[in-house]
């Protein structure tokens, strides 16, 4: 075991300690937040700060611990590969389910200062208004 | 020098609070006053799951539990997308 190995270590224990608080706060915001669209903020730590960061401590952990035999490239390998999935799934699957939530409007948008996605979905209704496009929805008299 | 039993205790001392988060995320998905809330809060503790199973590989030094959380993610991507496309289209398409 070389300097460089503990060094790994240290590191991805640090990493993986951050991930575990991170992931404590995510919990308890998720149960104090008052409202959907506010406990989507508490969902994004818990994914990211809680999900990405404990796996990538947890592939330098593997890369830098010899005891774990032969399968330790594998294991380091594997944790890479879900922390890559996590980072590109996690924000995508959130941002559907905020979407498909206020396409469906069950859940009010109660703290609103002002809702442009709610504008643009009422748009089509009428648009004539709009004064950019007139050629091609021009059938309507 | 840091061997396998320093990494174990540090993370016996870890498991605690991922249990405790799991617990609280277990609340909100059984009294979201929404899908969406049960959802979310699924989501979020099955990513956090993902994370757990990877250290718990290293703490039993199985490395069979790694597909396990690959999987894991992966099928949570796909209950976000399924369950959103019901609440938009009200239809699961195809």
């Amino acid at each position: 075991m070389t300097v460089l190995d503990t060094v790994l270590i240290i590191i991805g224990e640090i990493m993986i300690g951050i991930g575990a608080i991170s992931d404590l706060i995510a919990a308890i915001g998720m149960n104090r937040f008052p409202n959907f669209y506010l406990r989507l903020h508490a969902a994004t730590i818990g994914t990211i700060w809680g999900a990405f960061l404990p796996l990538i401590g947890a592939a330098f952990v593997a890369t830098g611990c010899e005891c774990l035999g032969d399968y330790r490239w594998f294991m380091a390998g594997g944790a890479l590969i879900t922390a890559f999935i996590v980072l590109i799934l996690g924000p995508a699957g959130s941002h559907a389910l905020a979407r498909g939530t206020h396409r469906a409007g069950i859940v009010p948008v109660e703290p609103k200062v002002v809702d442009h996605l709610e504008e643009d979905e009422s748009l089509p209704a009428s648009p004539e208004t709009e004064e950019g496009k007139n050629e091609e929805e021009g059938e309507s008299p | 020098m840091i061997g396998i039993n320093e990494i174990q205790l540090f993370i016996l001392a870890i498991l605690p609070i991922y249990v405790v988060a799991f617990v609280l995320y277990t609340i909100r998905a059984l009294r979201g006053p929404s899908v969406s809330d049960m959802v979310l809060a699924i989501d979020a503790m099955s990513y956090d799951l993902a994370a757990f199973l990877v250290i718990l590989a290293i703490y039993f030094k199985q490395p069979i539990l790694i597909p396990v959380a690959i999987a894991l993610a992966l099928w949570i991507y796909s209950l976000d997308i399924y369950v959103s496309k019901y609440l938009e289209g009200k239809e699961l398409g195809e």
